[in-house]
């Protein structure tokens, strides 16, 4: 960039070059994926024990056990809101400190509106058991994925996605997809998983336990990239 | 702001992208000004002055200049005992960079157009 008055003849290829140039170098300075990704690294793994104290779990005589997560339902809905209000305030904070505005509202806006899908969906489920018998045969593997979208971590994921969309952020969105291949496909997180016999408790803290790390190992990588960058 | 490259005649040929350019916006640092102010949604002087490696009084030209053609607001303000001057883009503003780059790429694909005619 130079002060001089580019006549009307210029090179309009170089123009266009220094207009995305400079667009990318905005959206690079406004970029604070590292604190999104680490405050809800901390919100995931904050929960672990909320689902463990407050699950309560019934075993029946022939081996088998009901369970309710209720510690979740008290657990996400204030703390996901209160997440994505620290985050928006971070990265209005940080733009403005590097004398830029901040592009983070929407992607704050609907990460807090993703909060009422989960209590939804159980408030749905509630409501069709009350009038239903309980389903004897497991659900379809498509409805296991459902329900591990519409729980808290598959919200998360798709929350990213629209910050990756603002910020026009090809990592973030790479990321987000493995993230959520993760939470939706991979990691039992409504049924739960372990090596042994640990308790259904632990099995349900494990999927999260290694979700809150993907997060973490996320921000860890992007504060690194950043650092680089800067 | 721009001329029309429309014609209401249809054997008329299409007046060359050229003709809309705006002499306000056409200028490399004013177009930079716009892009950054249109990214950022708000933008400090400071921010400009480094980015497009201008002197104060240089940048304060031109910012007097798309703050009279009514693309950009500034206002001034403090930041703790700091002044801090910050720009926006106006809903001018943004229809006249939306044109401007609509008429670069025009040119481009016109210039391309014709150098493959030549080539042949």
């Amino acid at each position: 960039m130079t002060t001089d008055s580019v006549p009307a003849g210029g090179d309009p290829r170089r123009l266009l070059s220094d207009v995305r140039f400079l667009a990318h170098r905005v959206r690079l300075d406004q970029r604070l994926t590292w604190v999104a990704l680490l405050v809800l690294a901390a919100v995931t793994l904050a929960g672990i024990p909320f689902d463990w104290l407050g699950m309560r779990v019934d075993c029946l005589p022939d081996g088998g056990c009901q369970f309710a997560r209720r510690g979740m339902l008290y657990y996400w809905p204030p703390a996901l809101p209160l997440a994505y209000a620290a985050i928006a305030v971070c990265y209005v904070r940080a733009a403005r400190a590097r004398g830029l505005g901040a592009r983070v509202l929407p992607y704050a806006i609907t990460g807090a509106a993703t909060t009422v899908v989960f209590p939804a969906a159980w408030l749905a489920v509630a409501l069709y058991l009350s009038e239903h018998p309980v389903p004897d045969h497991p659900l379809p593997y498509w409805g296991l994925v459902l329900d591990r979208l519409v729980m808290p971590w598959g919200m998360i994921g798709v929350a990213l996605l629209v910050l990756a969309w603002l910020e026009r952020n090809v990592a973030l969105l790479l990321f987000t997809l493995a993230y959520l291949a993760m939470v939706l496909l991979v990691l039992p997180m409504n049924t739960g998983f372990g090596p042994f016999q640990w308790g259904l408790r632990a099995e349900m803290a494990l999927p999260q336990l290694v979700s809150g790390a993907l997060l973490l190992l996320g921000a860890i990588g992007f504060r690194l990239a950043d650092r680089r960058h800067r | 702001m721009t001329a029309e490259t429309g014609t209401s005649d249809p054997h008329t040929p299409p007046a060359h992208p050229v003709t809309g350019l705006d002499d306000v916006v056409h200028q490399r640092v004013r177009l930079g000004i716009l892009t950054i102010a249109h990214e950022a949604r708000r933008v400090e002087f400071g921010y400009l002055r480094t980015q497009l490696r201008l002197t104060a009084g240089n940048l304060s030209q031109h910012l007097g200049v798309l703050e009279t053609a009514g693309l950009i607001e500034i206002e001034k303000g403090y930041a703790g005992k700091r002044g801090r001057t910050w720009i926006t883009l106006t809903a001018a503003g943004r229809t006249a960079l939306a044109e401007e780059i609509g008429r670069l790429k025009l040119l481009i694909a016109r210039v391309e157009t014709t150098d493959t005619r030549e080539d042949r």
